[in-house]
């Protein structure tokens, strides 16, 4: 502890060349010598990660703070996070989540019925929302922690000693590199130095000491990233924000016009009309064996036609909707309307709702008689002309049938015709009949009736389901995870490459660091010495090895 | 035209997967010679170049038959997967040479391709969401990513065999074996299904409810151990017709919340691959990754290592810019959300956590060699899971592939 103590508060003056380094460093900063030599070479293998800079979380642990800003600047605290977040991630999908569930049915129940006790629990511990539970926001919060501290922690000491980097470095530096080797002649230390110079490597130059390097960038990549990974972790904060999301479903019938919610009544689409294609089994292409095979048609196409319209008049309170047509678009699935910043997306539809109904006069034997009748179940007429001498008039309609009352009429339970019932009366100038229709079922009314009003087709009303998005927060995430891409890429792709040439007095060496890929660098550095017919670097991992 | 091309590009992936068959000899030779000649070593290089040519022609005659890139239900996208392996073997040998990893690359890509074709190998057009540039975009870059990340999985699994004692009584000599054991069981799987399926013609159909009350036929063509609750067997007489019939049935009813003729698959796979091993254990009496132990030799541990590395760190910004960007933009388009949780995206969440893991272990604590290759292996085992598992068991938005 005592050591501990001491090297938290002193600043580290190095032996070798008299640069006075900041508490904690164990690389001199400017000769590279190694100045401390208590630290736990166990923990950190490559002592050149942070160029052996002082990093803040491994130096100082004794105030609060410091002992929160270690706890978050651990990896093994920032892993622990992530892997608890990936198993609560996996278990959020033995169910399914609760958005999975059929509409507006019980979730405790539901969960129950279908997975028995096991279900009821996985609901009862909120499992069933796990990705919006506090739990889980709370874990990615402590994330965004771990990753902020981390890389203060780490990335700054980094800017500082990359950025005050000397060519001159101590013998003990080079021998301690993986990549090293010293040569009996100094005279191609020139055409060596410019040789690399040629492989793109950037020179700096102190007398006879040289320090190329190339693609510094790449240490920034890890920064870069975690950047990224900040703003999109702020960015998925905001939908708590009222106004930032929108999510809202817009159902209208072909031909209804309907208010764009949450505009004000700004806007208004009209479903002109809605489609839905099947693919053809018998077309002759490719698809008809896989088509034929499926039992069920195969659907090519959703598509709801809209007009869109603004209506001038949304600023006047209690006025009547003036509506002026802006725009007329087709929307299908990968395909959205865009405007401002919503955009409408085709979601599904509903033929559950009757429109029309066709019926046909029977005679006693079972002849039909006349023309085919279709009512209109939203405005229905009062009279239908079958023949020249036959009307039938509608004496009673309730849309959604529930019973009938006292004195005879239709009683409905709702307005929305789902259930129809009609009374017509059938009128041959000579008798009135009346009789009673239900979907499935039809009573006579009147006695002895000589006619049957019988059931044809229905036709349904085709809903279009569309659903409105606004998502503030998208830029947003879009940028941060682009930023985390290109970090990523930048800190993947590019190998950060340092050579040091010591042409001074008698010998010459070379040592060199990367990284990452020492195959890579190897083979470059290599390529270049047998240019100038020296021998390869020594790898200190392969002598490792064959001694071992 | 169509049609042709379509025939022409069966016939092409057939030939590529008989021709690496075939490369594994001249390959396996090659390691074997003590010669300095490099015959074997070409001719095999030569090979698996030409079938990776000709799967590439497969790929581009599907594309020309259907009119959209064939990546678009599980057989196509298996299939792209085991293209990718190819792939990423190749440019693993054109930067190192390494000959031992073809000899579990181009196997483990055979598997894939096999696995594949048990599902349906027809061609099927675009459901509505599907038809977007996206698909192929999307679809392209995680199986190229998926081929990468599976170059780290092999170099894992390579320096496993090599480093671990085949004798060792510990629990890392135990495990590299359980692999070997899943390993068995997939190979078993795959050729019990296809014998079953196409060879016997075996095929007992159940009628059954399934969660959401529709009426459903299950295709069991293995008898049935395990099936749903209530399940009636049933016989096609045409006409999408059935009648009530006799079918074996060893008696366990499931719920329908369980996907019970997956389940009866999987049940079957691992009785016979657990038979199977055992036969294989009963002959060699030792363990079986003792068999691939002279394969690794000559193998470079190191070297093992920084493929293994290399991969991971070139896969996975492409897992993350084809798995979750690219996903997420499409995703938005066709959904209207560009992240959900849906299972599919839930598991690419967790791959890419684990690989998030995987590096941060391996550039901060040190977790190179040994350490390393076990979560590369643990790598690939989650992407299979995701690939496989997910689809059977749970139905997401997913279902296509």
């Amino acid at each position: 502890m005592q050591d501990k103590k001491n090297s938290e508060n002193k600043e580290i003056i190095c032996s070798h060349c008299g640069h006075v380094n900041p508490p904690g460093t164990q690389l001199c900063q400017s000769c590279g010598k190694m100045i401390n030599e208590n630290y736990d070479k166990k923990k950190i293998k490559d002592l050149m990660r942070y160029d052996g800079s002082a990093v803040r979380s491994k130096v100082k642990s004794k105030s609060i703070f410091d002992k929160i800003w270690n706890f978050f600047t651990s990896i093994k605290v920032g892993v622990a996070i992530i892997a608890i977040i990936a198993i609560a991630a996996a278990i959020g999908t033995i169910l399914p989540q609760e958005y999975f569930i059929p509409l507006g049915a019980d979730p405790l129940e539901h969960y129950t019925e279908r997975y028995g006790t096991f279900g009821m629990l996985y609901y009862k511990l909120g499992f069933t929302e796990l990705y919006s539970s506090w739990w889980f926001v709370l874990l990615n919060g402590m994330l965004a922690l771990s990753i902020i501290a981390a890389s203060v922690d780490r990335g700054v000491p980094l800017y500082k000693s990359l950025k005050n980097q000397r060519a001159k470095k101590h013998d003990s530096f080079f021998r301690r590199q993986r990549l090293n080797n010293t040569y009996s002649s100094t005279e191609q230390t020139e055409s060596v130095v410019k040789g690399l110079q040629d492989k793109k490597y950037k020179l700096k130059q102190d007398g006879n000491h040289y320090l190329l390097e190339k693609g510094r960038l790449s240490r920034w990549g890890p920064y870069i990233n975690h950047t990224g990974l900040i703003i999109l972790l702020v960015g998925s904060m905001l939908r708590f924000f009222p106004g930032v999301y929108i999510d809202e479903v817009i159902y209208a019938q072909e031909g209804e016009t309907v208010s764009v919610p949450t505009t004000d009544g700004k806007y208004y689409v009209k479903n002109e009309a809605f489609t839905l294609d099947t693919y053809d089994e018998d077309s002759g292409t490719v698809f008809d064996e896989s088509l034929q095979q499926n039992k069920e048609m195969t659907i090519s196409n959703f598509q709801t036609d809209i007009s869109f319209y603004e209506n001038k008049s949304a600023d006047v309170i209690g006025s009547k909707p003036d509506l002026e047509k802006i725009d007329d678009y087709s929307i299908r699935v990968n395909h959205p309307y865009v405007f401002e910043d919503y955009q409408l997306y085709q979601s599904s539809y509903d033929n559950s709702q009757l429109k029309s109904m066709t019926f046909r006069l029977e005679d006693k034997d079972g002849n039909t008689i006349g023309e085919n009748f279709e009512v209109n179940l939203d405005e229905p007429a009062d009279t239908y002309e079958i023949s020249e001498d036959i009307n039938i008039n509608m004496r009673a309609y309730a849309p959604d049938f529930l019973e009938i009352d006292e004195n005879g009429t239709l009683l409905s339970e709702t307005p929305v015709p789902s259930n129809p019932a009609f009374v017509f009366e059938v009128d041959n100038g000579e008798k009135k009949e009346l009789s009673l229709l239900q979907i499935m079922n039809s009573t006579d009314i009147s006695e002895g009736n000589e006619y049957k009003i019988k059931f044809v087709e229905a036709e349904e009303h085709v809903a279009t389901v569309l659903t409105l998005k606004k998502d503030l927060s998208m830029p947003i995430i879009a940028t941060g995870f682009v930023i985390f891409l290109i970090g990523l890429f930048i800190g993947s792709y590019i190998n950060h490459r340092r050579i040091w040439i010591n042409g001074d007095g008698d010998s010459m060496s070379i040592a060199a660091h990367t990284n990452k890929n020492y195959y890579g660098l190897k083979k470059e550095i290599n390529s270049v010495l047998e240019a100038n017919n020296l021998d390869h670097m020594n790898d200190k991992e392969e002598q490792d090895k064959s001694k071992g | 035209m169509e049609a042709t091309f379509l025939s022409l590009s069966n016939t092409l992936i057939f030939i590529a997967f008989i021709i690496l068959l075939v490369a594994l000899v001249p390959l396996a030779l090659s390691i074997k010679s003590k010669a300095k000649s490099k015959k074997y070593e070409k001719l095999a290089i030569g090979m698996i170049v030409v079938a990776f040519i000709l799967e590439l022609s497969y790929f581009i005659f599907r594309w020309l038959a259907t009119g959209h890139a064939p990546v678009s239900n599980m057989y196509e996208f298996i299939a792209m997967f085991a293209i990718m392996l190819i792939g990423g073997y190749l440019i693993t040998y054109h930067y190192f040479r390494s000959k031992v990893f073809g000899l579990f690359a181009i196997p483990i890509s055979l598997l894939l391709l096999g696995y594949g074709s048990l599902f349906s190998t027809d061609v099927q057009p675009l459901i509505p969401a599907l038809q977007s540039n996206w698909l192929a975009i999307h679809v392209i870059t995680v199986t190229l990513s998926y081929g990468i990340l599976s170059m780290s999985a092999v170099a894992g699994l390579i320096y496993l065999l090599k480093a671990i004692p085949s004798d060792e009584k510990s629990w890392r000599a135990r495990f590299l074996e359980l692999i070997m054991v899943g390993l068995v069981i997939v190979a078993t799987y795959i050729v019990t299904t296809l014998v079953m399926k196409e060879v016997v013609g075996y095929n007992d159909e159940f009628y059954y409810t399934d969660q959401n009350g529709a009426q459903v036929i299950a295709e069991y063509h293995l008898p049935s151990l395990v099936n749903y609750q209530d399940a009636v067997p049933v016989e096609h007489i045409g006409n999408n017709e059935y009648e009530p019939t006799e079918h074996f049935h060893l008696g366990i009813d499931l719920p329908p919340v369980i996907k019970a003729h997956s389940l009866n698959t999987v049940v079957w796979s691992i009785i016979l691959g657990v038979i199977v091993y055992g036969i294989i254990r009963l002959i060699i009496r030792r363990r079986i990754f003792s068999l691939f132990k002279p394969l690794t030799k000559k193998v470079d541990l190191v070297l093992m290592d920084e493929i293994g590395y290399r991969s991971v760190i070139i896969g996975f910004p492409l897992f993350a810019l084809g798995g979750i960007f690219f996903a997420a933009i499409w995703a938005q388009m066709a959904w209207s959300r560009f992240w959900g949780w849906d299972p599919k995206e839930t598991w690419a969440f967790i791959t890419f956590m684990f690989y998030t893991i995987f590096l941060h272990l391996r550039i901060n604590r040190g977790y190179e060699g040994e350490k390393s290759a076990w979560l590369a292996v643990g790598g690939f085992i989650l992407i299979l899971f995701n690939l496989i598992a997910i689809n059977m068991i749970v139905s997401g938005l997913h279902s296509y592939a």
